[in-house]
């Protein structure tokens, strides 16, 4: 493993350890939010670093008393974490994404941490209406008054437009290591990429990409990545990281996951915004656009079919499978996932569904699930080619 | 200890007379809803907030989602369509309600080429009563708080082929980022009340352009007049139902759900409510209460189960208790009458969908609880998880804290669904309920 | 003696051994449940076995195992999943079949056959015992009722009812309140077998319902259970003589592929190159002996 990838593997892993060491270090306020969408470059404009808050691998304990087991897991650890104190670095919360069990836990966080101010401004959930880009733009005013206030200080324009071009660049750089991947260049397991993005959710942007300029840098050309197994694309987990030992258990069955539209992966990553003109619109629009680069259930988009997109993405790198990681009582998912289904059916393209949990079980009949798709997709060979 | 739970099934709620005149009225929208096609009515499907009366103005029919499943699990026909949803590929922990109106309400419409195929050819789901709901020509999307609720319209719309026109309106969530930010007052809230307006108003103009029609705001002022009235003398009914015993259960108030959610807003709702008012008034002169004896008095939190109204409302009777008030019923359904201003009702509609139960984020729900807490002077709080109700359920563990807190209230929480009641586990039920109840009991003994 | 092959299944509550000889006969097919995932239960079906067959382990010259536990097992030259040998097996024994529900002790599968005979689609529980047999014995228990005959007795139900809890637990406490009702065994088994049937819509509809269908696994031995599942899925069911061994008919197959497949290769390999001849000879003595001399390794702890 390069050392690059050690130091944003460790910040992965315990990010609410790295953020507490960053905020001793620097004496700079820290801000966390919740997946999804939430432009957290408005808050790195402040000074301030914004921090992802993340699922946690603690079994839930004092957190079951706030909120019911049949919550994602995500959100049920956010819960627990607040519960016993693990976000006491946090110096406020802002989040603005519209699903009702993210809601739901930011409620009961915010009871749970009666000092610490917890902002919503919702992002218009319908993103095509005449009034999407106004109201987008109204609720990243009031977000950015918020900051303004609870952190007492002044966030410009050309702080906006800063940090956008430091997000872009860290876009870029791990769209850079996507394509080295696809096109054979560098081997990077998918638990390595998941440390590389996940990392950028909890760390200094800055340093960040410097040391993903290292990584970047290292790579030497030519590498067969494969290594005789098979292309898999993965899809799903729409806010919490899948447990790195899925992904693991998932390449050592013979498959090799080549691209993905997970949160901790291409989704998070897959938008730049406008470097130029107005920030706050640029903001909005790049918010508004984001389903142009990966689909989203939680966002109304009448022209947007994530069934359809995901057979393309599956084509467009080479899989010659799909597996799907579904968070359990995620319903965005449970409600999409029919049509994707169907759509890889008739499309004749192997998928295979794995349910996952916080509390992780059953590896073991993920892997007789995951082995038997491997021999199935294998006999398959190529995919029929989809027509674009 | 001395409670009655011995002899709890012999007893039954003492049903109102004015509850048949709810079904019959209930049956009639329904046959009439049937009828639309044939008649050359515009029909249009929606959920959550009651939009009804802009479409009543429209002369359009109405189809709202939540009680078509309700209806359906009411009258015993959910399962075939609970089925075929999971035929469909829908898991079991997704909203039961978007489930069953997916399942029977789409997958059984002829007109819906796309997943009729999926269903057996003699399927009794075809046969029932969720078929023959006519196709939408409209689907409008306002759903309070819940993205579920709003996926379920877009899951339609796509099931429909993306062929029937659907307006989606963005409903803001009342959280309160500021001090400032109270029920029902403050600058956040009038800027959400401003943005809802404002989508209203759109989406008259989207209604105009399917029927080609002009929109007869003189109508929706007059339906508004009728809701308005219907809505104050429930409110009247329910609070007299402070008296001891309570002339009237939960229960009885969720048999009135429909005719301030979706039947026609006309005269017949606020006759209906006129004839269940006097019922309880006549009650109170006359001492009767809604339980046979009544030792407890509750408060019910959470979404109606609703396959078991009438069973349930047995067992509280069978305890000798009364749940006297609920979120679902008493804060929610044109509750807040007095911000209806008949003139331009669009500012006083948006008022009521933002502050439903699911609307108002904890702190303020848990303040409107403990009001109701504290008027019906009540002894203990139940609180029913739904367990595919996510949106309903959430706050209950803040809800049971903080009214518990404030007022001192024992709680009994168990596990259960709107629709779908394999999640409802009885003995668990009974357990919980009767701990609480001798809580409440233990209570009263160190207050002699 | 003549070359046999062995298919275990090492499953979560029986063991399954069969043999078949050179020719792919079954020689032997025997069950045993020694209690959850143990050693015992598959060394003693698997002595069974050899008893029945009437040879010795020096006898076996491959063996490929399958079910839960097989990768424990050392005795397997390779383990393949269950979702493949099930189809396998089921295929062999109705090769028509183009659906296969197989429904064991903990997990329940159901899997798409493409014309080819081998796996299109596949379906599987997660971790939960919903409708799989372990739901059946849960319940079997509460009413009192032997596994054995809770099929038969709920057969004999006059009233359908209800039972509407999924989760064994859950559904174990509504049985006994239905009891404590007065409501009849067969009425309880009867709705007891309609959940179960229940529970299998959901995996049919992930991979497509196809026919002709085969149901394997023990539960297929209950004819309630498969009643109830052909009305709930408005199918026939085919069900094979012996579907518990489906799994290990399966991984017999594949053993009975893999040995006679290296005979060919090597037969190739004999045209091609010149092979050292004495280095051959000794690998096709050793490679049987090898797989013998693990199996009777294993048979010997006991």
């Amino acid at each position: 493993m390069h050392p690059a990838l050690g130091v944003l593997a460790e910040a992965a892993r315990r990010p609410n350890d790295h953020a507490r060491r960053w905020k001793a270090k620097t004496g700079r306020k820290v801000v966390g939010s919740f997946p999804m969408h939430f432009p957290a470059e408005v808050v790195h404009a402040s000074g301030a670093m914004p921090v992802v808050l993340q699922e946690s691998d603690d079994p839930i304990t004092v957190g079951g008393a706030g909120m019911y087991p049949f919550f994602c897991g995500y959100t049920r650890s956010v819960v627990d974490q607040a519960s016993k104190g693990d976000f006491d670095y946090v110096d406020a919360i802002m989040f603005g994404d519209h699903c009702v069990q993210i809601l739901s836990a930011a409620d009961i966080v915010r009871n749970r941490l009666p000092e610490t101010q917890v902002g919503f401004y919702q992002l218009i959930p319908s993103l095509r209406d005449k009034w999407s880009l106004e109201n987008s733009m109204r609720a990243l005013d009031r977000l950015i008054e918020g900051i303004e206030e609870t952190l007492g200080v002044t966030i410009t324009e050309d702080d906006l437009r800063a940090s956008i071009r430091e997000f872009n660049e860290n876009r870029q750089l791990i769209r850079r290591l996507y394509e080295l991947r696809r096109t054979g260049a560098i081997r990077l397991r998918a638990s390595h990429m998941q440390h590389i993005v996940k990392s950028s959710m909890v760390m200094d942007k800055a340093e960040h990409n410097a040391l993903l300029r290292q990584i970047v840098d290292s790579v030497e050309p030519g590498a067969d990545t494969l290594g005789g197994g098979l292309p898999v694309y993965v899809s799903g987990h729409l806010c919490q990281a899948p447990k790195p030992a899925v992904l693991d258990m998932i390449e050592d069955c013979g498959a090799v996951i080549v691209d993905d539209d997970l949160y901790h992966g291409y989704r998070y990553i897959s938008m730049d915004m406008d470097e130029t003109g107005d920030p706050v619109k640029a903001i909005a629009n790049w918010y508004l656009n984001r389903n142009f680069g990966a689909p989203c259930p939680t966002r109304l988009d009448p022209g947007i079919d994530w069934d359809g997109w995901l057979l393309k993405a599956v084509d467009a790198c080479g899989a010659k499978g799909m597996i799907v990681l579904m968070a359990k009582f995620c319903e965005p998912h449970y409600f999409y996932y029919p049509r994707i289904r169907k759509a890889f059916q008739v499309a004749d393209v192997p998928h295979l569904l794995i349910e996952t949990e916080h509390e992780m079980l059953g590896l073991e009949n993920m892997r007789t699930k995951v082995e038997t798709f491997v021999e199935v997709a294998r006999r398959r060979g190529t995919p029929q080619r989809i027509a674009s | 200890m001395n409670i009655a739970v011995a002899d709890q099934q012999i007893k039954r709620a003492n049903r109102l007379k004015a509850t048949k005149l709810n079904n019959r009225m209930v049956t009639d929208y329904w046959d009439d809803l049937f009828k639309a096609k044939e008649e050359g009515r515009l029909v249009c499907w929606y959920e959550g907030v009651a939009i009804n009366p802009i479409l009543q103005a429209a002369d359009i029919a109405w189809c709202h989602g939540e009680a078509m499943s309700a209806l359906l699990a009411a009258r015993n026909e959910e399962g075939p369509a609970q089925e075929a949803a999971e035929e469909f590929g829908y898991d079991r922990e997704l909203c039961s309600y978007a489930r069953t109106h997916i399942g029977c309400g789409v997958l059984t419409q002829n007109s819906t080429p796309e997943s009729v195929s999926d269903l057996p050819r003699d399927s009794e789901v075809r046969k029932g009563l969720a078929a023959r709901v006519p196709a939408p020509d409209m689907i409008i999307s306002a759903y309070p708080f819940c993205s579920t609720g709003q996926q379920w319209d877009d899951m339609l719309y796509r099931q429909f082929g993306k062929k029937v026109p659907i307006f989606n309106i963005s409903l803001p969530w009342i959280w309160g980022n500021k001090p400032s930010a109270k029920y029902m007052s403050g600058p956040e809230y009038r800027e959400a009340v401003a943005f809802l307006v404002q989508q209203l108003r759109e989406c008259i103009t989207f209604i105009e352009g399917i029927t080609g029609k002009k929109f007869d705001h003189d109508r929706l002022r007059e339906i508004m007049g009728y809701i308005k009235r219907a809505a104050e003398i429930k409110v009247e009914a329910m609070r007299l139902c402070k008296a001891k015993p309570s002339p009237a259960s939960f229960f009885e108030w969720t048999n009135s759900i429909a005719p301030v959610n979706f039947l026609p807003g006309g005269p017949d709702i606020v006759n209906y409510f006129e004839i269940k008012k006097a019922e309880i008034q006549e009650r109170v002169d006359n001492g009767v209460g809604s339980a046979p004896v009544e030792k407890y008095r509750l408060f019910w939190d959470g979404i109606m189960n609703w396959n078991k109204i009438g069973w349930l409302a047995d067992k509280f009777a069978g305890y000798d208790s009364c749940i006297v008030a609920g979120r679902y019923t008493h804060m929610g359904f044109w509750h807040e009458t007095e911000v209806i201003d008949l003139d331009d009702p669009l500012d006083g509609m948006a008022q009521n969908y933002l502050t439903c139960p699911i609307s108002i984020s904890a702190p303020q729900m848990v303040d409107k609880i403990v009001e109701h807490c504290e008027y019906y002077e009540l002894d203990g709080l139940i609180l029913h998880g739904a367990r595919t109700c996510r949106a309903f359920s959430y706050p209950q563990f803040l809800i049971a804290e903080g009214v518990g807190k404030r007022l001192g209230l024992p709680v009994a929480m168990f596990e259960g669904d709107m629709v779908d009641e394999s999640f409802y586990k009885d003995e668990l039920v009974n357990s919980r309920v009767e701990a609480m109840l001798e809580q409440i009991e233990a209570r009263r003994a160190r207050s002699m | 003696m003549a070359a046999h092959v062995l298919g275990i299944d090492f499953g979560s509550t029986t063991g399954k051994s069969v043999i078949l000889d050179a020719d792919g006969n079954v020689k032997a097919a025997c069950v045993s449940s020694k209690g959850a995932v143990s050693d015992e239960g598959v060394k003693a079906s698997l002595q069974d076995a050899l008893d029945e067959a009437g040879i010795a382990v020096a006898d076996i010259v491959r063996c490929v195992s399958t079910g839960y536990g097989r990768r424990m097992l050392d005795i397997a030259d390779r383990s393949i999943t269950e979702i493949t040998c099930h189809a396998r097996g089921a295929v062999h024994m109705v090769p028509e079949a183009r659906m296969v529900i197989d429904i064991g002790g903990q997990d329940s599968k159901v899997i798409g056959i493409d014309p080819n005979g081998l796996v299109a689609q596949f379906a599987m529980n997660d971790r939960c015992a919903a409708g799989t047999g372990k739901f059946l014995e849960v319940l079997a228990r509460a009413v009192n009722v032997d596994l054995d005959r809770m099929g038969e007795v709920a057969l004999s139900a006059r009233e359908k009812i209800q039972i509407t809890s999924m989760c064994a637990t859950f559904a174990e406490t509504e049985v006994i309140s239905l009891l404590a009702e007065g409501v009849a065994k067969p009425e309880i088994l009867g709705g007891v077998h309609a959940a179960i049937a229940k529970r299998t819509i959901g995996l049919v509809a992930r991979v497509g319902k196809r026919e002709p269908a085969v149901m394997t696994g023990g539960v297929a031995r209950n004819i309630a259970a498969v009643r109830h599942i052909e009305e709930a899925l408005d199918i026939k069911l085919i069900i094979p003589p012996d579907p518990q061994i489906a799994g290990a008919l399966g991984a017999a197959l594949f053993a009975l592929d893999d040995y006679r497949n290296e005979g060919a290769s090597r037969r190739k390999a004999d045209e091609k190159v010149e092979v050292d001849l004495e280095a051959e000879a000794a690998a096709m003595q050793n490679c049987a002996p090898a797989c013998a001399s693990k199996i009777a390794a294993a048979l010997a702890i006991h």
